[in-house]
């Protein structure tokens, strides 16, 4: 099918729930459509404007609203999970990975959200604006969400008639173009950055380069009305050859995102447990992808955008039956109401769990065996895209990079399913670290960053910036000095929030802490790739890779020390036990897991007697037998 | 389904055995409190002082108390909270349950014989086979020892419900069965255990019978 916008297409940008436009609805061809149309900006008024002119060289981006929008209802699809963290009716779901602000010298790693999930802090508490929060984050945004919140401030307002808007961006996941730039050096990433939200879509397409940059312009910059002289003003150059006579281009768009797009935002990489560098081709792809299946074979949606997130449970939370099917347990064992007809999907192998006891699959998630790094002594440091600007440029390797983030963390998840049982699941944690102040509840809320950066600033001007990125080290006087600052600057009750401690003053101005206080708890999110091949599941096998993996008094699954991670020396020392995010007892994880030692005695002497009660069974039945037959032989 | 069934099951063998006290004639006190002395100076004291015997009552008795603590730790979660055993109570059942076997396999050895079917032990049937086949089978005119025939029968059940009561648990550590089999042999266990405990009430109560009628 070839799409030509021309003026026989359908009303632009349909109403919800109105008109569905061309691209609205497939006509069930499984071919790729082939897009070859014409670009449109937006124009001052936040309108669809004039058809882009490659010859311009003034020419305005294209506006994915309005040129994607000619065909697929724009506002449908920005109700998506991807672009609608900001609305605050859609149901949060379950915990994920949050937006993590750090800042090494001011002792800040701080899990930021606009969803409400426990444990995340919503970026006005922090005082970052919607277009704030987009300029450090929108770089792994698919735009849409915080970057299209219009500001009620008349300055934000103006700032945001320049900067433009970071709308929906189509070609972050459906441009199948090899050049399709994130985040290159004059990529998506960086226009962001630059708060060149306008002008971000356009520059990561492969027919369009952006230079110039909205912070680096002239403050009385228009882009509607540019002047050529202005030569740090954002400026976009089309490639002619990329467009037809008519000035339409060819697209190469595809209906399934392909895996490298979603990889941009969802690498991870995990580091050595003895904190050594290591490098992708160390690490498996996910089993899934390594037999063939891509991201969106599971992760699906319709126009809507609501991708499954494919955990159980999720069709609870969000009213999607397809999403029963395609988490773990609805691909490989039928859906979550036990129906085996639609087990099996995608050629998902259903697995017969040989020898493992029925207990395990009502306490353990699937993840917990099956997914993320093997287990060692310790989680290791993890990296992801969005925390660590993997696949920018100028990204900091070294392993101790802020933020940090450690993983497998097996913890007993907050929520039940829908049975009612909590089970444990691996999970990436993040101690959050931040000043805050503490209320009559014994809740913390993060102070604003413009105040903790002139305050606790000026106090903590002489602490040095480690070059591995790693946290300055401070020092409780230091935290002392800074919360009396703090105070000093009206804040009430401040504290600092660092490694599940709290600290604060007390009325003498001395520095005291609570241990373990539940509003310094870490935030943690499950883990479900990568998933690991059958044979390197936790529990296969014999000897060493069987029960005892997770069944022993060494087992990293229960008695693993998880590092407690913070800038104050006298915190950083101190480490948890992973049974203790299962909310389990020392006594008793430690006695069963001592008891499996006499596992193959129990088995030897079940049998031995066994065999015995059969012997004498067998041998008193035959004498039975016997009489019986003596009986019936005299008759003879 | 299972809690409702064990404890009408239970229910009914308790029932039934107070009714079987009350109704027959037993020699020795019927004052509970003397009667429960005299049980336990049954049990404890060795009524023939040969070692083989000590040992037999010793294993009898361990078995006893193994059977009780497993019945307590495998009914108690599930009959009166109504879930799946669990945490320590799990771990004492485990702890008990291998030496619960070794006392049952011996039990099964020095008790077999003792507790074999004779032909006195079911006059009427001897009659009934000798009317219906013809046969020249030896049949008397005494009457029937009803408990003693049941006690056997007991012991018999005992050890043929011990096999799938262990094996069932035993077989799943092995890497042989899938989740279905597991869920299947946990439901073995889960029955068959309930019919042995009941097997185990009746032969202990008639066993405390029979010795106060000294019939064995």
């Amino acid at each position: 099918m070839v799409v030509v916008s021309s003026a026989l297409s359908s009303p632009l940008v349909a109403a919800e729930g109105a008109t569905m436009l061309l691209g609205d609805e497939s006509d069930g061809s499984r071919a790729q459509p082939l897009h070859v149309i014409s670009l449109y900006a937006e124009d001052d008024k936040g309108e669809k404007g004039s058809q882009i002119d490659p010859n311009d060289p003034l020419a305005l981006p294209f506006s994915t609203r309005f040129t994607c929008g000619e065909c697929h209802s724009y506002g449908t699809i920005s109700g998506g999970w991807h672009f609608n963290a900001v609305d605050g009716n859609v149901p949060a779901g379950r915990p994920g990975e949050p937006w993590l602000y750090f800042n090494s010298k001011l002792g800040i790693q701080l899990p930021l959200s606009y969803r409400r999930w426990p444990g995340v802090y919503r970026p006005e508490e922090f005082r970052l604006s919607p277009s704030e929060f987009t300029k450090i984050f929108g770089r792994h945004m698919p735009g849409g969400g915080p970057g299209e919140v219009t500001p009620t401030e008349t300055e934000a307002l103006a700032e945001q008639y320049v900067s433009g808007k970071l709308e929906v961006n189509c070609l972050a996941c459906h441009n199948a173009h090899p050049a399709q730039d994130q985040g290159g050096a004059a990529g998506y990433a960086i226009q962001v950055s630059k708060t060149n939200f306008r002008w971000a879509a356009a520059a990561s397409c492969e027919f369009a380069d952006v230079t110039g940059s909205v912070t680096d312009a002239d403050p009385t910059y228009d882009p509607f009305m540019p002047d050529e002289s202005e030569t740090k003003a954002p400026r976009t150059i089309y490639d002619k050859k990329a467009f037809d006579a008519a000035g339409n281009v060819f697209m190469d768009i595809v209906r399934e995102a392909p895996e490298e797009r979603c990889y941009f935002c969802h690498s991870d990489l995990f580091c050595g447990e003895k904190g050594e560098k290591t490098e992708k081709w160390l690490a498996d792809e996910d089993i899934h992808m390594t037999a063939g299946l891509t991201c969106v074979d599971c992760h699906r949606n319709g126009l809507g955008h609501n991708i499954i997130r494919g955990y159980d449970g999720e069709a609870v939370d969000y009213g999607n039956p397809l999403a029963a099917t395609t988490s773990c347990r609805g691909c490989h064992l039928g859906d979550e109401k036990g129906n085996r007809m639609t087990g099996g999907r995608l050629g998902a192998p259903v697995p017969e769990h040989k020898g493992i006891p029925t207990v395990h699959f009502e306490r353990l998630a699937c993840t917990a065996c099956h997914s993320g790094p093997w287990p060692g002594d310790r989680p290791v440091l993890a990296k992801t895209s969005r925390a660590h600007r993997l696949g920018t440029i100028n990204v900091n390797k070294e392993v101790r990079v802020l933020p940090h983030v450690y993983a497998p963390v097996f913890i007993k998840e907050a929520v039940a399913d829908a049975n009612g049982t909590a089970q444990i699941a691996p999970h990436k944690l993040v101690w959050p670290a931040f000043w805050g102040t503490l209320d009559a509840n014994d809740c913390v809320k993060p102070i604003g960053l413009p105040v903790v950066t002139k305050m606790v600033g000026a106090v903590l001007k002489d602490v040095a910036v480690a070059e591995t990125g790693d946290w300055s080290e401070l020092k409780e006087e230091q935290v002392a000095q800074a919360l009396k600052a703090l105070a000093d600057a009206g804040q009430a009750q401040p504290v600092y929030v660092t490694g599940g401690t709290l600290f604060r003053l007390k009325e003498d101005g001395s520095l005291t802490s609570d241990k373990d206080h539940p509003a310094a708890a870490a935030y943690a999110w499950p883990v479900a790739h990568n998933v690991r091949p059958a044979a390197q599941s936790l529990g296969v096998g014999s000897g060493n890779r069987g029960c005892t993996v997770c069944h022993s008094t060494k087992s990293p699954f229960f008695f693993g020390k998880v590092a407690v991670d913070s800038p104050v020396v006298s915190v950083s020392n101190l480490t948890k036990t992973q049974y203790q995010f299962q909310r389990a007892p020392h006594a008793r994880t430690w006695v069963f897991a001592m008891s499996f030692i006499f596992r193959p005695w129990f088995k030897v002497i079940a049998i031995g007697a066994s065999a015995v009660i059969g012997i004498v069974l067998l041998l008193y039945g035959l004498r039975a037998l016997g009489a019986v037959a003596k009986v019936l032989s005299e008759r003879e | 389904m299972f809690q409702t069934v064990a404890i009408l099951a239970f229910l009914l063998t308790f029932i039934g055995i107070a009714v079987h006290w009350f109704l027959t004639s037993a020699a020795g006190a019927r004052c509970p409190l003397v009667g429960g002395v005299h049980v336990f100076s049954l049990l404890l004291i060795e009524q023939r002082a040969s070692l083989l015997g000590a040992l037999k009552k010793l294993c009898y008795l361990v078995a006893a108390v193994c059977f009780l603590v497993l019945a307590i730790t495998g009914f108690w979660p599930t009959l009166v909270r109504g879930e799946h055993i669990s945490g320590f109570l799990m771990y004492i059942h485990a702890t008990f349950a291998p030496i619960f076997a070794l006392c049952l396999a011996i039990l099964a050895l020095t008790w077999a014989g003792s507790n074999r079917f004779v032909a006195a032990d079911c006059p009427w049937l001897q009659r009934l086979l000798r009317r219906v086949t013809h046969l020249r089978i030896p049949a008397d005119n005494r009457p029937w020892r009803c408990s003693l025939v049941v006690y056997k029968l007991a012991f018999w059940a005992i050890l043929f419900l011990s096999l799938p009561l262990i094996l069932s648990i035993v077989v799943s550590m092995f890497h042989l069965l899938g989740t279905d089999w597991q869920h299947l042999t946990l439901a073995l266990h889960r029955w068959t255990s309930l019919v042995f405990a009941i097997a185990v009430i009746v032969h202990t109560y008639l066993a405390i019978r029979l010795r106060m009628t000294s019939a064995i």
